[in-house]
């Protein structure tokens, strides 16, 4: 893949072609290994008493949507779709919602201003939460300025920084593992 | 303060905006104006690609998001090939997309079409610059894409002036690392708050050609698109929320100081 970036040819096309179907292929497979490990866990988990009675939900999960899938298929209107629907989508959004109340109870109780860098942080915390918000333009025009400031700086470098260190870290590793250095993959 | 009582507190500043409305007026911040500029540019009659990058937990934000991207570019008159990069994000893209089209009467197959979900979104990004029906021999309702008049004209990048990701991971990176950098096709993305910091960044070395970020976002989208939903309104539950959360800081931190100078 690597050398057709660079070069045009039709043999490699045609290589590079083939190698993006079987990545494709390859995934499938491990999709399909996935759920057939997930159902063996909970099949032994229902001979335990106390995780029984959820994995014995994530079972019934997993045929209901399995059988109206293959049956009716997944088109607007299936009970797939229904249960996709009226049943993940809002249990998922709640479990993500009750991030509001933790954050605030966890804010209540552990941000405190114990040292000057614990006061910047709490500043600076504060000033973005107002200024990502229109209230912040109420309070005062600068607000929202200010916030953005920090997001497109500091924040910026912090963050490049990071991208930047991650880029040498997957180059490295890829050099390692391209010359045989790393070779745990293979289980060594 | 009780932990039931944090609770309660940040439930009645998030509850009461959605039912008696503040009305606040949203300042639109450069990089949602250059999200929205680079979709009035296009000529209309042109194709974008929306990728629907995320999962059924983040819909509070991603909805909105995705609602106002789509109402642009339907009003803008051009056409619209969709897919999704997560499971998750098929059924509810599709959904999103379906009520969309249907609000401003375009028909599927001539102005959009919804490709569906392939798992390996690297090989799925890289297959699609070279043949669509390659990756997607047929739509997610099984019609075959060289059936369908949309993809007829398009067949791959070529025939694509802009791509969208509405996501809540980092799937828009994928998109610049793979259909930006090898196809130099300008990326848009429609992230939610939490992502948003992670892409400023990309912004800023043009990677991205614009960056609206949670609900903040879909609010300023919807004051430029003149037609405010999800996102105002949820902004203004949001902003309570916002505040109470402060409040809250402040009042820890007082009783913390006070418990402090008496020992």
């Amino acid at each position: 893949m690597l050398v057709q970036f660079y070069f045009q040819a039709p043999y490699l096309d045609h290589a590079y072609q083939q190698v993006l179907d079987w990545v494709q292929i390859i995934y499938l497979f491990t999709l399909g290994v996935g759920a057939i490990n997930l159902i063996k866990i909970h099949l032994k988990k229902t001979t335990f008493r106390r995780e029984a009675p959820y994995s014995a939900i994530t079972l019934t999960g997993i045929l209901v949507m399995l059988f109206f899938g293959l049956l009716q298929g997944k088109e607007t209107g299936s009970v797939f779709d229904w249960v996709f629907k009226n049943v993940q989508v809002p249990l998922q959004a709640t479990m993500f919602s009750l991030l509001a109340f933790f954050v605030a109870s966890a804010a209540y109780r552990g941000f405190r201003a114990r040292s000057t860098e614990a006061f910047v942080l709490l500043s600076v915390a504060a000033i973005v939460m107002l200024g990502r918000v229109p209230i912040g333009n109420l309070i005062s025009d600068n607000i929202p300025d200010l916030a953005n400031w920090i997001l497109n700086f500091p924040s910026m470098a912090a963050r490049r920084g990071i991208l930047i260190g991650i880029g040498l870290g997957t180059v490295a590793t890829a050099l390692r593992v391209i010359s045989g250095i790393e070779r745990t993959y293979l289980g060594k | 303060m009780k932990r039931q009582q944090v609770y309660l507190l940040i439930l009645a500043s998030i509850t009461i905006p959605l039912f008696l409305p503040l009305g606040l007026k949203h300042k639109v911040t450069p990089e949602v104006e250059r999200f929205y500029q680079t979709v009035e540019s296009l000529p209309a009659g042109s194709t974008v690609i929306v990728s629907f990058d995320f999962e059924a937990s983040t819909i509070a934000e991603t909805k909105p998001l995705a609602q106002a991207v789509l109402r642009h570019l339907f009003a803008r008159n051009v056409s619209v090939v969709s897919l999704s990069m997560l499971a998750e994000g098929t059924g509810l893209g599709y959904s999103f997309l379906r009520e969309v089209a249907d609000e401003f009467g375009r028909k599927y197959g001539e102005d959009y079409i919804f490709l569906g979900f392939r798992p390996q979104y690297q090989a799925t990004i890289l297959g699609l610059g070279e043949d669509f029906a390659k990756v997607f021999p047929k739509d997610y309702s099984g019609n075959n894409l060289s059936d369908i008049s949309l993809t007829q004209n398009v067949r791959n990048y070529e025939g694509i002036s802009l791509i969208i990701s509405v996501a809540d991971g980092d799937l828009p990176q994928y998109w610049v690392d793979y259909a930006q950098t090898r196809y130099q096709k300008p990326v848009l993305a429609a992230v939610t708050a939490a992502m948003a910091t992670t892409y400023y960044p990309y912004l800023s070395s043009g990677q991205f050609s614009g960056l609206v970020g949670g609900l903040k976002g879909a609010a300023e989208y919807e004051a430029l698109l003149g037609q405010p939903g999800l996102g105002s309104k949820g902004m203004e539950a949001q902003s309570l929320g916002h505040l109470m959360i402060i409040a809250l800081i402040i009042i820890g931190n007082l009783s913390y100081l006070i418990a402090r100078k008496k020992i």
